[in-house]
């Protein structure tokens, strides 16, 4: 039924209004597993994840709050308290975030009173800087506020404050870096993921010039920054949160390869394809996209991406894409994960040069693609449970087995 | 190493012969907050724009104009002012630069100070003096906050060789408009004579001087500020 769903997705998505009866019932039949899996001691993760995941993600901002810090894994309890006044003047990053945050007045609903809009402003100015004040080996980027500003509109200051603190350790870690050297190195990943999928965009790029550079707000804004329909932010956000901390460059993938006709139709020098690839269209069909990243994800694991010389196992399945969600979740820092699977990749294809590679294939035999997304439902959910770090890969396995495809 | 300006061929594909267009690629720099995206939207689309935020990595803007009936593009790429986005994400697009704008706030004597690091970054990316550089004071309507004199810029441009020029991208009216200031880097380049094909045929490398330039005729007019 999963794969059902998923393909139908693509011909017409339920929310644009076509099957709105039954879009009415599944969304019924989804508020209420949500709250089931809120309801059990201990909370199904596994489950919120597969929520925030599949069609329509978590539906409402009242949900969010609910499900949001289930998949951070932060407890809610202690809420901390409002930050003193004296962090502002005294922080070294305290000009920029002013800067950023005072104009940025696109982010905050259209209609809503300036009054009202200047208090949030005020409580993302605290945000930012409690968080940074907290953890000197973190570094202010802007865009850092795009991404909280949005924390803050689903679920007021006190819960953002410790959600986006999470974050900032974890999913964020490596764009907060003193440098920007690993940001980039993330963003080297695009061009891979789209190699794969369609050589001919990768070679038009490349001879374009054309950098990822255009990628960079969409990786380290989550792509808050760049859409201005917050319905469609927020619903990207329950995607990153329940995945791996890399799926976002997945993500920006699919959006280039979901515009290949206009790429190839662009003229091939740096200006022109800078130019129309950030120019991010606003009406994305955002279900199917999701759909195709994560499929990307399990075809092309991180693992995968990083070994260029070699792929010599076809056969990336769970198994071995949960070392990449087992490790990045020990280290919640996907740029040193990639670094680490890289050399030992460099390694193995080294004794393996021989073995005959041409078998990256374009296009995949459609029964297989098939096969992988619903493997992709399955690893996903997996990742994302070792990213909860509750329990072994093993005990996750067979419960997910079950629950997968109702 | 010459300055280059390019020449573009008509849609790859067609056999038309070659509408040729000049590029003239044009980097904005300066702190951050200083108007780059206003100044830069401002000559683009004719107006100052409602809301703008801040840049994150590059934006690329282009306008079309005309100088003697030659019609010629003129790309303007923004970028981020915060300092961690120079060192690894900018570079790439200091590449075949023609010219650079650099952009204080004369509001900001902080933004002021920060130019010589701007200049220095140019020279680690290896643009040549021969590379016309402008130096824009913006937010000029903001009379009552002035922090940099005309005077003080006016020694540091010179000091530069470079033309100054006092604006607000938000209400031109007094001072020097916008679109007046990119023009003459246009015109500047334009009297600026070598030329590349943007994109030789394999075998065809390396530049084409088409007319040597009166450059030096006209570096004493573009030194002294308007």
């Amino acid at each position: 039924m999963y794969l059902k769903k998923s393909k139908s997705v693509g011909a017409s998505s339920p929310l644009n209004g076509i099957g709105k009866q039954d879009w009415d019932a599944r969304r019924k039949r989804k508020v209420g597993e949500i709250t089931q899996a809120l309801s059990v001691t201990p909370v199904d993760v596994a489950a919120l994840r597969r929520m925030a995941i599949s069609e329509g993600g978590l539906l409402t901002d009242e949900i969010r709050c609910r499900v949001w810090p289930k998949l951070l894994n932060v407890n809610t309890d202690n809420l901390p308290e409002k930050p003193a006044e004296d962090i502002r003047e005294n922080h070294k990053d305290y000009h920029q975030v002013l800067l950023d945050v005072r104009r940025s007045l696109r982010r905050f609903p259209p209609g809503m009173p300036d009054e009202q809009r200047e208090g949030l402003q005020e409580e993302l100015i605290d945000i930012i800087l409690y968080v940074l004040d907290r953890n000197p080996q973190l570094h202010y980027y802007q865009g850092y506020h795009d991404i909280v500003v949005t924390f803050l509109l689903v679920l007021g200051e006190r819960l953002a404050t410790v959600l986006v603190e999470k974050l900032s350790t974890h999913h964020l870690r490596d764009f907060m870096d003193p440098t920007m050297d690993n940001t980039k190195h993330i963003l080297n990943y695009l061009m891979p993921i789209i190699e794969r999928v369609n050589p001919e965009v990768h070679d038009f790029m490349q001879q374009a010039e054309v950098g990822t550079i255009f990628a960079l707000s969409w990786l380290i804004t989550w792509f808050g920054h760049v859409l201005s329909d917050f319905r469609h932010v927020v619903r990207l956000y329950d995607f990153f949160l329940a995945c791996h901390p890399l799926m976002p460059i997945y993500f920006a993938a699919v959006i280039v390869l979901h515009r290949e006709e206009e790429v190839l139709d662009c003229e091939c020098d740096m200006a022109s394809v800078h130019h129309l690839l950030s120019q991010i269209p606003q009406d994305l069909p955002y279900e199917t996209l999701i759909s195709r990243a994560g499929d990307l994800f399990v075809q092309f694991p991180p693992s995968e991406l990083a070994r260029e010389a070699a792929q010599q196992h076809s056969q990336q399945t769970a198994a071995s894409t949960f070392k990449d969600f087992e490790l990045a979740s020990a280290q919640q820092r996907p740029d040193s994960v990639l670094r680490r699977r890289r050399k030992d990749q460099a390694m193995a294809a080294q004794a393996q040069a021989q073995s005959q590679s041409q078998a990256m294939v374009a296009v995949r035999p459609r029964a297989k693609r098939l096969v992988r997304l619903a493997v992709m439902g399955l690893t996903v959910a997996l990742g994302a449970a070792a990213l909860a770090v509750v329990n072994t890969a093993l005990e996750w396995a067979p419960k997910l087995d079950l629950q997968l495809f109702p | 190493m010459e300055s280059s300006l390019e020449l573009t061929t008509s849609l790859p594909g067609t056999s038309l012969p070659p509408l040729r267009s000049r590029i003239f690629k044009i980097i904005v720099i300066g702190d951050s907050g200083v108007g780059k995206t206003c100044l830069t939207y401002r000559f683009c689309a004719g107006k100052f724009p409602d809301k703008t935020e801040a840049t994150i990595g590059v934006d690329f803007r282009e306008k079309v104009i005309e100088i003697d009936g030659e019609k010629i593009k003129v790309q303007l790429w923004d970028t981020a002012g915060q300092e961690r986005f120079r060192k690894s994400m900018v570079q790439h697009y200091y590449r075949n630069v023609h010219a650079v704008v650099f952009v204080y706030d004369v509001t900001n004597a902080a933004s002021f100070r920060s130019l010589p690091a701007w200049i220095e970054e140019c020279r680690q990316h290896s643009l040549g003096q021969e590379v016309p550089r402008i130096l824009v004071g913006n937010k000029c309507d903001l009379r009552d906050a002035v922090q940099v004199s005309t005077d003080t810029a006016q020694k540091f441009a010179d000091s530069h060789s470079m033309p100054l020029f006092e604006t607000s991208a938000k209400n031109p009216n007094d001072n020097d408009h916008v679109e007046a200031i990119f023009m003459t880097v246009a015109h500047k380049l334009k009297s600026q004579k070598p030329l590349v094909l943007s994109q030789p045929p394999p075998g065809m490398e390396g530049t084409m001087p088409m007319r040597k330039s009166e450059e030096e005729e006209e570096r004493n007019a573009w030194a002294c500020s308007c």
